[in-house]
């Protein structure tokens, strides 16, 4: 079997921490993605979840309550959009990019793209780089594939084409992949050594799973936890000079005092000056120019064998 | 119900009891080396993404479980070594030819690489379990140049007896150390007692076997803190063992190798501590069983 297929998406072994170098001298980088899905579960958005009383609260006091607390701490962040979230709302979409943020897609609606097949997973990359270059006004450099809070597992679903197909519609990134608490390499194809550039994503740091977890009502309120999460997630990666990664929704961490308590965590991280806080499409030409796919990814040669009685 | 049916079910249940009962028989007065207060297993799972490519999971989980590979177990290293500690490795045969490096700088660490399923199970067939264990001891000796001597697996004791393993730990029918017996009552394995309350994947691992978005694992680490180092209190007052068992793809992010740091140092601060692998403690039992302590048999029933 080639290399290590189906097991394993990247080399061996992570940069260690003494190989990690930020711009300008920076410690650390804190990269802060907002979800704009309303979606609850794997079929994506649908019209229920667009006249939700979530999804109003998502698009008007939520949203404006991030965006305000980003404003005040002065910092920066990647919004992962829906295709139909920006048809639907495309002067949110517009007032986004002009406070300095960065539009990246999520999908045509955030849905789980597992079972497409390829024509079909393809022309929905199309449509929604289209429709978002459209609002945004600018192409999207940056695809995500986050997870909804019905789904069966909490890392993002994918294909089996999404990523090569990612690379040939050009994107820059995927701003979801659990294999390293760095930006990484998912290799799409082991004998060209073609791969995309992978920003970490983890669910302990997504507000979904902490907010009513996994659903409104019946669901579990844990907003302390996640708040300890963070910020040991936090001192622990300044320390080590690596990455923080978080995940927000206006509807969870825009409410009330989950938006307190974050904005006391960001609060906190501006008294830091080494901080590097890129949005997704900053720190991925960042790392792929200092650390190109040529030179830092590893592949050793497979010494994967087949043997009777063993998963190939 | 009849009298007769009544009679018949406490005969099972009295049957399955006495089954039990005479299976395993625990130490009496069982005393650590040096006078220590407690013996600490810190035991390592590597699965990776095994378990998660076996139950056909999804591009992400298997990513997931990647994680533990290219990260987490290195981190996991770096920290037995900042506190002079020897771990016991887990290993499923197949990860020797996924994470051949990390494994060869963990034997060279002085770790014991111990077994952990070929690729994380078991199979039915007893030709093909023992096919499977005899190749996971043949790929661990390849790398760490020692055959395995202990297991944390779902084999028939007799078999892993068989294959000249002097322990498992996989079960909890007691706090500390306890023997395996066969059908005879003759000991044939030693069991150095797991428990899944003391598991790092049951308090972070989200859809762990299977388990359902209402029941997810989501505790942060300041609460894993205190219940590991209750449980750890709690044995120390009664030269008791514990047994802690992380997987690197969980234990190996940086918040919680931060929070393992803090746990260790806590343990650490109390006298009398003794850090060991599976296979040291394994081998102190054992010898105590055969030296210095006469074995009692667990009450019958």
């Amino acid at each position: 079997m080639p290399w290590k297929q189906g097991y394993t998406i990247s080399d061996e072994k992570s940069l260690a921490d003494a190989e990690v170098h930020w711009p300008d001298g920076k410690r650390c980088a804190i990269h802060i993605v907002v979800d704009l899905s309303v979606a609850s579960g794997p079929e994506g958005i649908g019209a229920e979840d667009l006249a939700s009383p979530a999804a109003a609260f998502a698009v008007n006091d939520g949203l404006e309550g991030l965006l305000d607390a980003l404003a005040r701490q002065a910092l920066r962040a990647t919004f992962a959009v829906p295709a139909v979230m920006a048809e639907c709302y495309p002067d949110r979409v517009k007032d986004i990019v002009g406070r300095g943020h960065e539009v990246a897609a999520h999908g045509f609606k955030g849905e789980d793209v597992s079972a497409l097949r390829r024509e079909e997973e393809k022309a929905r990359i199309a449509l929604a780089t289209d429709v978002l270059a459209a609002i945004a006004g600018r192409r999207p450099a940056g695809w995500f594939a986050l997870p909804r809070q019905k789904d069966a597992f909490a890392g993002g679903a994918i294909s089996a084409n999404t990523m090569g197909l990612l690379l040939e519609a050009g994107y820059d990134y995927m701003g979801n992949g659990l294999a390293d608490d760095l930006p990484h390499y998912w290799v799409t194809d082991f004998a060209s050594r073609q791969a995309i550039l992978t920003l970490p994503y983890y669910y302990h740091f997504d507000d979904q799973f902490f907010c009513m977890f996994p659903t409104e009502g019946t669901g579990l309120e844990n907003p302390d936890a996640l708040l300890r999460n963070w910020r040991a997630e936090f001192d622990a990666q300044y320390r080590r000079g690596r990455f923080f990664g978080m995940t927000l929704h206006p509807q969870h961490s825009g409410w009330c005092h989950r938006l307190a308590g974050l904005e006391e965590f960001l609060g906190g991280l501006g008294r830091l000056s080494d901080l590097w806080n890129p949005t997704g499409a900053q720190c991925a030409r960042y790392w792929s120019e200092t650390y190109p796919a040529a030179k830092s990814l590893k592949l050793a040669p497979s010494i994967w064998q087949d043997y009777p009685g063993s998963l190939s | 119900m009849s009298s007769d049916r009544r009679s018949a079910e406490l005969a099972e249940l009295k049957a399955a009891a006495a089954q039990q009962g005479s299976r395993f028989r625990r130490f009496e007065d069982l005393c650590w080396p040096k006078g220590a207060r407690i013996a600490v297993n810190i035991t390592v799972d590597f699965d990776a993404m095994l378990l998660r490519r076996l139950n056909n999971e999804p591009p992400m989980e298997l990513a997931k479980g990647e994680f533990g590979g290219r990260v987490g177990v290195w981190r996991l290293l770096e920290l037995f070594a900042a506190h002079d500690i020897k771990a016991t490795i887990f290993t499923p045969g197949r990860i020797c030819e996924l994470y051949p490096e990390a494994l060869r700088a963990a034997a060279r660490a002085g770790h014991e690489l111990a077994d952990h399923m070929w690729e994380h199970r078991v199979p039915k067939e007893a030709d093909r379990a023992r096919d499977h264990l005899m190749k996971t001891a043949a790929a661990l000796e390849a790398i760490g140049g020692r055959r395995p001597v202990g297991s944390r697996s779902h084999y028939p004791p007799s078999l892993l007896h068989e294959q000249g393993f002097i322990y498992n730990s996989h079960g909890a029918r007691s706090h500390r150390p306890y023997s395996v017996l066969d059908e005879r009552g003759q000991p044939l394995l030693l069991e150095l007692p797991f428990h899944f309350a003391i598991d790092d994947a049951m308090f972070f691992s989200f859809a762990w076997y299977r388990s359902g978005n209402a029941g997810q694992r989501l505790a942060d680490t300041d609460r894993v803190f205190d219940l590991w180092l209750a449980a750890f209190q709690q044995q120390y007052r009664q030269a008791g063992y514990l047994n802690i068992c992380l997987h690197p793809f969980v234990s190996g992010r940086a918040l919680r190798v931060a929070m393992l740091d803090r746990l260790i140092a806590a343990m650490k601060a109390q006298p009398g501590v003794w850090f060991a692998s599976c296979e040291e403690v394994a081998r102190h039992c054992l010898a105590a069983q055969t030296a210095c302590v006469a074995p009692k048999a667990a009450p019958s029933p």
